[in-house]
């Protein structure tokens, strides 16, 4: 077991160095490693404590947990939906971004506050159901 | 005055190695589905050495599929890699910050870690929607810091093995010793996870598995939409040819015995129908029938040998990909054509009209369009 823990390790750095030296190929290892070191300080100094500030404020309570679900869902389809609804500029050609992504977007918040009211409704229903 | 620094408190619940291991396995899954089909991407379209003529026409999907997973993978680790860096988010804080050599050695490969994890779904995603804000080029950076991650990964589970080990199973001995009370609300975590997963996947995978084509809501391409109901992605105008008149056009075919057709040549000769798909590195595909010349046919009147690699070269004036080239396998495949109808119709400029390529199990950007020349390689 020990070995082979020794040999994942070191095939992992030895794949870091096949890393390392493609990068020192391309034109610009200045912009790459500006754009790497964004990419940690960007997470780590502002998105990482304003999800953890949101999860403070509204993941509280008995409907903690499909709050939270709620949030989580919106949250990665907002992430993913980020390119399409922020990029500038023309695009190569219509079939490039050919739907409405402002409204799909709406449209996406829309279902996951529904199907959270639904799972709230339906617990609330178990809840209150009386022993029998 | 005397200055304290002291780390930030998290009171918070869940930031444990028993999440961090459940979540965990399933990004490293999919960053290893990502990089295998990247992987398979860059060896296609940059073949090298002698494997070069060993590029399989076969299955005919095969592009399809890599680059689907490829790009499906790689949106699935967008709520996957958001989750794992929030369990462990308060360890970035750890105590003191550096104890040992080793310590501070481990620290750089999980920074190196993070930082190229989240630059590949940043890039990855913006390349999807052709958005380039940064100074570099995009693909050969792409396939770097992939080589960097997948190796910083390897390292971190390889470090991580024994916590890994105790937090694998619910009864697992590092998992029994963690507040039994937490174990709902971790489902409840884990559940809603899952479920992100499958809404991102559920509203982007249409634009390659078209049976779910109508839940798209986010994804850069609908495989409906484009000229003749299929997406491009060089125009005719981009690539500087506009329409080609008939009379015009010429195909030159250069060999052992070289000769010329125009294209009511071209025309005239047996035309074969097959259905093949057009897959884009980028995610989308969409299969298509079309109509056209075998190109194992014009090889065989122009006296090439069997296993002779075949370059194609189009009439474009601009953009890159004007030239690919095939192994045999795919020049003598009898679904290789050069196609002149798609669906029927006649192509549109945009689709390479009067005659592209289409090939199976073939990147895109290689089924040249708006061809005007085959060279027989020796």
């Amino acid at each position: 077991m020990k070995v082979t823990r020794v040999l994942v390790g070191a095939a992992g750095a030895a794949l870091m160095g096949v890393g390392l030296s493609l990068l020192m190929d391309v034109r610009d290892p200045t912009g790459v490693l500006v754009w790497l070191g964004g990419a940690v300080v960007l997470h780590d100094m502002l998105i990482a404590p304003l999800v953890l500030l949101v999860g403070l404020v509204l993941v509280r309570g008995r409907a903690r947990g499909p709050v939270r679900g709620a949030l989580v869902v919106a949250g990665a389809l907002t992430v993913v939906a980020l390119p399409a609804l922020l990029r500038p500029g023309r695009t190569a050609n219509s079939s490039v971004l050919p739907l409405d992504y402002p409204r799909n977007w709406l449209i996406a918040l829309v279902a996951v506050a529904a199907v959270t009211a639904l799972v709230l409704a339906a617990r609330g229903l178990t809840r209150r159901r009386p022993p029998s | 005055m005397k200055l304290r620094v002291s780390p930030p408190v998290f009171k918070g619940r869940l930031h444990d190695a028993r999440t961090a291991t459940s979540i965990g396995r399933c990004l490293a899954l999919a960053f290893a589905v990502c990089f295998v089909t990247g992987l398979v991407s860059h060896f296609m379209q940059h073949p090298s050495g002698w494997p070069a003529d060993g590029i399989p026409s076969r299955p005919t999907w095969g592009y399809r599929l890599t680059q689907g997973l490829h790009v499906a993978s790689g949106i699935a680790a967008v709520p996957l890699l958001s989750a794992k860096l929030w369990t462990v988010y308060p360890r970035l804080f750890a105590w003191p910050p550096l104890r040992s050599l080793r310590h501070a050695l481990e620290r750089l490969s999980i920074a190196v870690l993070v930082a190229g994890a989240v630059f590949e779904l940043a890039t990855g995603l913006l390349n999807t929607v052709q958005w380039y804000p940064w100074p570099f080029s995009f693909v050969p950076v792409h396939y770097a810091v992939a080589w960097l991650v997948v190796g910083a990964l390897l390292l971190h589970i390889a470090v991580k093995a024994p916590q890994i080990r105790a937090h694998w199973t619910r009864r697992s001995s590092g998992t029994l010793a963690l507040p039994a009370r937490d174990a709902p609300d971790r489902r409840s975590l884990l559940a809603a996870v899952g479920a992100a997963v499958g809404a991102v996947t559920l509203t982007t995978v249409g634009q390659s598995f078209t049976p779910l084509k109508d839940f798209i809501l986010f994804a850069p391409r609908h495989p409906d939409r484009g000229p003749q109901g299929l997406p491009v992605n060089r125009t005719a105008a981009a690539a500087g040819v506009g329409r080609i008149a008939d009379e015009e056009y010429r195909l030159v075919v250069d060999g052992p015995q070289p000769y010329t057709l125009t294209l009511e040549e071209l025309r005239a000769l047996p035309q074969h129908e097959v259905e093949l798909p057009i897959a884009c590195v980028e995610g989308w595909s969409k299969s298509a029938h079309w109509t056209g010349v075998r190109v194992a046919d014009l090889l065989e009147r122009a006296g090439a040998r069997p296993d002779a690699r075949v370059r194609v070269v189009s009439l474009q004036l601009r953009g890159g990909y004007r030239v690919s080239e095939m192994g045999h396998e795919h020049a003598r495949d009898p679904l290789t054509l050069l196609a002149l109808r798609l669906n029927g119709a006649e192509l549109d400029p945009d689709h390479g009209y009067p005659v592209r390529l289409i090939a199976p199990n073939r990147p895109g950007v290689l089924q040249t369009k708006w061809v005007g020349r085959l060279e027989v390689l020796s």
